[in-house]
């Protein structure tokens, strides 16, 4: 087990600072020191700069214990998922590296194998002062609430984006009823017969819109387009002169 | 609710946790991913889903319990929440929302800016 030498108190960001604090680390009593919550990560060392430190996301749980008949001092008992030894880091500083390699991809099944095996670290701030437990275990939840879990199994937390992507959803589920919509080359065979025929209609309306006089009650194109599929009957003969005798296009 | 930012309350507003918010008060059981399981009454829980409870009766992996005065899980750790069987779960979420909503419309209730009007139908 490892104990970190020459530890200073945080500059800034203390959020709870307790003296007279023994720690007992997986039932070993490591000594009296001060214990200091600050924002970034949770130190505790001895009068001659003996002690550790724990990062936040690696605490899984921490709470007051006032029940004298499970442990005989009121203490701030605090789990840390894995082991605190310095054979430990050292794996853990490879498989980040390992992980770094393969694309951060298996970063998930180390941690989770990590956490099946259940190895934890147990941790007791054994304050001298129990009135301050209150306070000691106010300050790590709010310090804990800064440190969300950045590996969250759901990634649907970004709300900055977009909430909804039909392209998406389409993929996903499969549903054929939700419009996709296409606007590159890829979309032309995933027309229909009909689709087709609308896209060459459409793009020869574009192509005569630019030389050609058009009508405003109809569509006027050089030639007759025999596969109109879409239902709108454009008279021809009503459109010469432009003439009408009332404003209604039969459709 | 515990918001402490605008992301929050729209990670919240969009995901089962505000189910979870709904709980404050009740005492339910909340089963760690460790095997072990904690007892007690709701006193908040966040975005993030980190719960806290208070007057904890905690079993740990081996079956040993033990009393904890109060308790703060973080969300990672959580596996199950159990949610009480009195508990109406829709109305639960649907008051949840509410709240949200009354939150965020809180400037436009009662006029809010009065250079733009709603338009009236």
């Amino acid at each position: 087990m490892v104990l970190l030498k020459n530890l200073h108190p945080p500059t800034e960001g203390v959020r709870h600072e307790q003296a007279e604090t023994t720690a007992v680390m997986d039932g070993q009593r490591l000594g009296c020191g001060t214990l200091y919550v600050a924002e970034t990560r949770l130190l505790w060392f001895d009068g001659s700069g003996l002690g550790f430190s724990l990062e936040y996301p690696t605490i899984g749980l921490h709470a007051i214990s006032r029940d004298v008949s499970a442990y005989p001092q009121e203490h701030l008992y605090v789990m840390v998922n894995g082991k605190l030894s310095d054979e430990n880091e050292a794996e853990m500083a490879e498989k980040a590296a390992d992980d770094e390699d393969e694309g951060g991809s298996s970063s998930d099944d180390g941690d989770d194998d990590d956490d099946d095996e259940g190895t934890i670290t147990e941790i007791r701030f054994v304050p001298s002062d129990k009135a301050s437990l209150e306070s000691m275990f106010s300050a790590m939840c709010e310090c804990q609430a800064l440190h969300p879990d950045p590996e969250d199994d759901d990634s649907d937390n970004d709300f900055e984006g977009e909430e909804y992507d039909v392209e998406e959803a389409a993929a996903e589920h499969g549903h054929g009823d939700i419009p996709t919509f296409y606007t590159c080359d890829e979309g032309l065979s995933a027309l229909t017969q009909e689709g087709q025929a609308t896209l060459e209609r459409l793009e020869g309306m574009l192509a005569q819109s630019v030389a050609q006089q058009y009508h405003m009650a109809g569509v006027r194109t050089e030639e007759t387009k025999a596969d109109f599929e879409d239902g709108m009957e454009v008279d021809a003969a009503a459109m010469e002169a432009g003439q009408f005798e009332d404003a209604d296009v039969e459709h | 609710m515990v918001f402490s930012s605008i992301r929050e309350r729209t990670i919240a507003e969009n995901s089962m946790v505000v189910l979870l918010q709904g709980l404050q008060g009740e005492v339910t059981t909340v089963d760690l991913r460790n095997e072990s399981t904690a007892r007690g009454r709701v006193v908040s829980v966040d975005a993030f889903m980190n719960i806290r409870l208070a007057d904890v009766l905690y079993q740990d992996r081996r079956g040993q319990l033990t009393r904890l005065q109060d308790l703060f899980v973080t969300g990672r750790n959580v596996r199950y929440v159990h949610i009480p069987d009195h508990v109406d779960i829709m109305k639960t979420i649907q008051n949840q929302l509410s709240k949200i909503h009354r939150v965020r419309n809180f400037a436009s209730e009662g006029g809010g800016r009065k250079e733009f009007p709603k338009k009236t139908k």
